[in-house]
């Protein structure tokens, strides 16, 4: 509806420039309009995340042609160098796949000083490298996945494995665990899910973006724990879907919350994120999600900023941009297979961009939406 | 003839003051070297100090590495670094040391000698990352389908070479790092022997030694203080590898008789580790980490002047 109405507003826009003889030389030109607004020139820089920097990267090439008065800086260097920097001040905008905590709030000046908004969704695949085993044709459960992990199911000739693939020839091989070595928001979505859907694993291991990895070997980034499955016979971990999507792996289907076996889509992330009405800071989890639809190992990735901003023009530009970020901007994490914002989460980071100030004012001129 | 002593004095004065600021410019530098030292030790405890007060020495002998818990211990990187270097000195020593005497000693391919060693020179100026490349996507599938499972139809029966080779893990970063070392191995060796006199050749050819006998007992004796530099620099240069390292090590917290098991380093986990690591006991574990590698380094080099200072006395009591 919404996002509906917006577009119609921006193509009116392009259209009046167009009429008025308007031209740039900027591809898609527009003034914005009430969904849109039009923000004033500023540079802005943001760092953090590693996961969602691809869609970050396509957004901000995107808004800069569209507002070329705004340049958006993001320097993936990680979630946590991200907190730092914003802590620091040295950012406009952090990035985190797991917003800031307690402690880190506090060291930023305390939980009402920092807005913290979802920017975009994800999804994991379990990739796998078994000779004859083609893609979604391995199904795994939660079950199956935790006992993998802890190193209870060592063979892929299990009965436990076995019992869920009758028709699937499993070799008799052993399992070599893959994951990330590097600490990583994929992690941290990983063993959330795991402490989510084991007991086991939640007091043996426990979910952060490192943990004490009971087996396995790890590799640094998505990139390196995608090539390690593909070159080792046997081999299985947790990778992005957009790197699995990229890199023509062959996937699990992952039976869900409901008992569904499903391929990790991000239309998938989207059904699982539907299924939680409200998502904030410190409630936020999504994995092992109901539906029958829902990917379940599926998670947010956060933007901070602070919610009292010391350079008004600044300041406009970075909620103008972050309020098209959550709306018209989510067209570009479908190019690299991130998911859309649920409606409500959108109309949530809107909300929460509104409270926004500087010198006392509102900076977001949207409306509220309904 | 009168003038000349005039002459020198005109110019001794400035030469006086030349000398002045020369040393003060060389005081100055020797001061700046001890201050970034200094500085750059105090920067790196004070960050590390809520992991000291925290782990205290027990630090050393915990293998626990454990993010979620905040419980950290430096034992199993620790393990990872010596293994690994001790690998790439068992491997590196007698290919380098051959490969020098051959490079100072054998006159016959003195056309092949240039050119090798430019080629030595080049080897040591790949960045580590180019041969962390390498070894990611060539070397280990080798030694997962070729290398290690000829090791373990020959010479299984040890613990050394158990388990189910994966490609990764101590003995394939032992050999990536055996390559990085070689080159430092090879043109030291090359040059403290090239520097034994002449003298001492021809006077123990003369006596009618052969050539590997002059080598065997003139030249390595005299040139073991050289070679032992050499081995101890290279010691320093495969202890702090990281990049290469992570690339092949495995990354898993764990200690293993098996050189074909996963394993880590010190440099790998910091490397790892610190974009993501928040909360200041987390931090500060992976800045002690960093401490013990210096530690570690400092250790070395203290044996590195040790072993010298005892085999050129040695030497000068046997001249």
């Amino acid at each position: 509806m919404m996002s509906g109405a917006r577009f119609v507003a921006a193509a009116s826009s392009v259209l009046l420039l167009a009429a008025c003889g308007g031209n740039t030389g900027v591809t898609n030109p527009s003034t914005g309009g009430p969904g849109v607004p039009t923000p004033p020139a500023a540079s802005l820089t943001g760092a953090g995340a590693t996961f969602p920097a691809p869609f970050y990267d396509a957004a901000r090439f995107a808004y800069n042609q569209k507002f070329s008065q705004v340049t958006v800086n993001y320097q993936s260097i990680g979630s946590g160098a991200g907190i730092q920097q914003l802590i620091k001040k040295t950012v406009d905008f952090g990035a985190s796949d797991v917003p800031m905590n307690a402690s880190e709030l506090a060291s930023a000046g305390g939980s009402d000083k920092v807005v913290q908004i979802a920017s975009t969704l994800g999804t994991e695949s379990m990739a796998y490298n078994l000779a004859g085993v083609s893609n979604g044709q391995l199904r795994l459960t939660p079950k199956t996945i935790a006992g993998i992990f802890l190193g209870t199911i060592k063979n892929w000739n299990d009965p436990a494995l076995a019992a869920d693939n009758s028709g699937v020839s499993l070799p008799n091989q052993s399992i070599t665990v893959v994951h990330r070595s590097d600490g990583s928001g994929t992690t941290y979505i990983f063993t959330d899910y795991l402490s989510t859907v084991s007991a086991d694993w939640k007091t043996k291991v426990g979910k952060g973006k490192s943990v004490s990895w009971p087996v396995g070997q790890g590799a640094k980034g998505n990139e390196a724990v995608a090539t390690t499955i593909k070159q080792t016979p046997g081999a299985i971990g947790y990778v992005e879907l957009a790197y699995v999507l990229q890199t023509n792996m062959t996937q699990a289907s992952l039976q869900n919350h409901d008992g569904n076996f499903v391929i990790p889509s991000p239309e998938g992330a989207t059904a699982a994120a539907s299924q939680f009405l409200a998502v904030n800071p410190s409630q936020f989890s999504i994995v092992d999600a109901p539906g029958k639809n829902s990917a379940p190992i599926s998670g947010y990735s956060w933007l901070m900023l602070y919610t009292d901003q010391p350079d008004k023009t600044k300041g406009t530009a970075l909620v103008d941009f972050l309020d098209w970020l959550v709306t018209d901007g989510q067209q570009y994490a479908a190019n690299v297979h991130y998911a859309r914002l649920p409606s409500n989460i959108v109309r949530d980071d809107i909300n929460s961009l509104k409270t926004v100030t500087s010198g006392g004012s509102t900076l977001l001129s949207v409306p509220a939406p309904s | 003839m009168v003038p000349t002593p005039l002459v020198a004095a005109s110019h001794q004065r400035p030469l006086v003051s030349g000398d002045r600021v020369f040393s003060v410019i060389a005081y100055g530098a020797a001061a700046l070297i001890m201050l970034i030292a200094v500085i750059f030790i105090i920067a790196l405890f004070i960050p590390a100090l809520p992991a000291i007060t925290k782990f205290g020495l027990g630090f050393f002998t915990s293998r626990t590495w454990d993010p979620v818990r905040n419980q950290f211990g430096a034992l199993t990187a620790i393990y990872g670094t010596l293994v690994t270097s001790a690998i790439a000195l068992l491997i590196a020593f007698p290919i380098g040391l051959g490969a020098a005497l051959f490079l100072a000693e054998d006159a016959r391919l003195s056309l092949v000698r240039g050119p090798l060693s430019f080629l030595i020179e080049l080897l040591a100026g790949i960045p580590s990352v180019v041969i962390g490349l390498w070894a990611f996507f060539i070397l280990t599938p080798l030694m997962r389908d070729k290398v290690d499972p000829f090791l373990q139809h020959t010479v299984g029966f040890l613990a050394l070479f158990k388990g189910t080779p994966t490609g990764y893990g101590f003995l394939t970063a032992g050999l990536v790092l055996a390559i990085m070392v070689l080159p430092i191995m090879i043109a030291l060796s090359r040059d403290v022997i090239r520097a034994v006199p002449r003298e001492l050749r021809e006077a123990s050819l003369a006596l009618g030694a052969t050539n590997a006998e002059t080598i065997w007992s003139v030249i390595l004796p005299y040139a073991r203080v050289g070679i032992t530099g050499a081995v101890l620099l290279s010691l320093g240069r495969a202890l702090g590898e990281t990049i290469a390292v992570t690339m092949v090590i495995g990354n898993t917290m764990q200690i293993s008789a098996s050189l074909f098991a996963s394993g880590y380093t010190l440099p790998s986990v910091i490397a790892n580790e610190f974009t993501e690591a928040t909360g200041n006991v987390y931090l500060g574990s992976l800045f002690y980490l960093g401490v013990v590698l210096v530690l570690i380094t400092i250790v070395v080099n203290v044996l590195a002047r040790l072993l010298i200072w005892r085999f050129s006395g040695s030497a000068r009591a046997s001249a």
